[in-house]
């Protein structure tokens, strides 16, 4: 297609129009007689021409053509029909693969959370038989309970701050009602939360949790694709981050750099962010840390091997 | 007359025979439809216009959508199928959108 002859006048203009079907010529505007803008074309020859030569012709309707005519309407009936009744079978098996797969993660979530609560049970009992042999032997196992406190692999209870952050809300559109694109000002990420765990480290907590899950030493709290995954457990927002601490620990806290950025996010797109004190919190112990590759330095005598478990566990941060 | 009962039967013979389209096919199933509503509305045009012709409809409904295909067909074994499937689209939507336009004005004369 040349665009824009300069001289069209000498060119013929049958040969000019090979790709147009036979037509009556037209007397058409000197710009476009040659065809340079296909779609100006197709506007104005949108009906077949051999409609406009019939016609012409004086063609009458025979027995045969209205058979034809009959048959080729009701194979563009039946065909309309075929592909309304595919996209009415498709529709389901997308929404089907999908709704299975959503089943199996939230029946394996329930698996996990099962095992976790069978865990804890025997954690419990562990402990308990411990804590037996300790005082049938003459010992104190204060000290231990401590120190699994310290860590995260125990109970604690006592008074503290809880910081609640959460996603700004996006803007709805008008038109569908469906949140627009996410902006992603307004978003909390996985390091927002390590950011205010870490200031509420610093502020003096002995115990925090993530949406009541407990951080140990070594908890993760990262991203993977939009989720944050808190020790590999998926976590929701708006996210509840509770601590245990000093009663100063709240004016330290909010003293933070990382408190006093919240705060500006919050004024300035929105996101939610709160901080208040909470009495009598009771924060569940973290998941066994699975040391693999660490021994502990004075081996214990009875047992050399503290961890004998060999579940892969992922890295720390 | 005849011509809406013939399409009304056909839509029925569908959706009592529920046939399924053979995998193989199904690609070309909506540039088929496409095709099939371009000579459709291209017809009731010329009938409205009382310039009708069966041959012409027949051939035309016929060698759309064979066209159509082809070129699908083409352009699946070139790699380009969906880019060609919508030019096929484009080209043959415009079609009937100013069929249908042409369809409006003689209706409403507007």
């Amino acid at each position: 297609m040349s665009p824009a002859d300069p001289a069209p006048s000498t060119r013929d203009p049958a040969a000019s129009r090979a790709a147009a079907p036979v037509e009556p010529p037209r007397a058409a505007p000197p710009g476009q007689q040659f065809g340079g803008d296909l779609l100006t074309e197709i506007f104005n020859n949108s009906m077949d021409p051999g409609y406009a030569d019939a016609a012409e012709k004086g063609r009458r309707d025979t027995p045969l053509g209205v058979a034809g005519r009959v048959l080729a309407l009701a194979a563009i009936g039946f065909l309309l029909a075929v592909a309304y009744l595919k996209v009415v079978a498709d529709t389901p098996a997308t929404t089907q693969a999908r709704d299975k797969l959503v089943a199996d993660v939230k029946r394996d979530q329930a698996t996990a959370d099962r095992l976790e609560t069978d865990a804890e049970k025997l954690r419990d009992e562990v402990s308990g038989m411990r804590d037996q042999a300790f005082r049938e032997a003459g010992g104190d196992a204060k000290y231990l309970r401590d120190l699994e406190a310290v860590t995260g692999l125990g109970r604690v209870r006592g008074d503290g701050i809880v910081v609640t952050v959460g996603d700004a809300e996006s803007a709805k559109d008008p038109v569908t009602g469906k949140p627009k694109a996410e902006n992603s000002d307004g978003k909390i990420y996985d390091r927002d939360l390590q950011k205010i765990v870490n200031a509420l480290w610093y502020a003096g907590a002995e115990a925090v949790t993530i949406n009541n899950q407990r951080i140990s030493g070594r908890t993760t709290i990262r991203a993977a694709g939009g989720a944050i995954l808190v020790d590999f457990k998926p976590v929701d927002g708006p996210y509840r981050i509770s601590a245990i601490g000093p009663s100063a620990m709240r004016r330290t806290f909010d003293a933070t750099p990382a408190a006093k950025q919240f705060r500006a996010l919050a004024g300035k797109y929105g996101l939610v962010f709160g901080v208040k004190e909470t009495d009598g919190m009771t924060f569940a112990a973290a998941g066994d840390p699975q040391l693999r590759l660490a021994r502990p330095v004075p081996s214990p005598s009875p047992s050399p091997s503290p961890t004998p478990s060999t579940t892969p566990s992922g890295g720390g941060r | 007359m005849i011509a809406v009962l013939a399409l009304i039967a056909g839509v029925a013979l569908g959706l009592i025979l529920k046939p399924t389209v053979p995998v193989e096919l199904q690609p070309y199933l909506p540039i088929a439809v496409v095709a099939a509503l371009d000579a459709l509305f291209g017809g009731l045009r010329a009938k409205l216009n009382k310039m009708f012709d069966d041959r012409q409809f027949i051939i035309s409904f016929v060698s759309n959508v064979l066209v159509a295909g082809l070129i699908v067909f083409l352009g699946d074994q070139l790699g380009v199928g969906g880019q060609l499937a919508t030019g096929v689209v484009v080209v043959l939507g415009v079609r009937i959108f100013s069929n249908v336009a042409a369809i409006r004005r003689h209706f409403f004369k507007a």
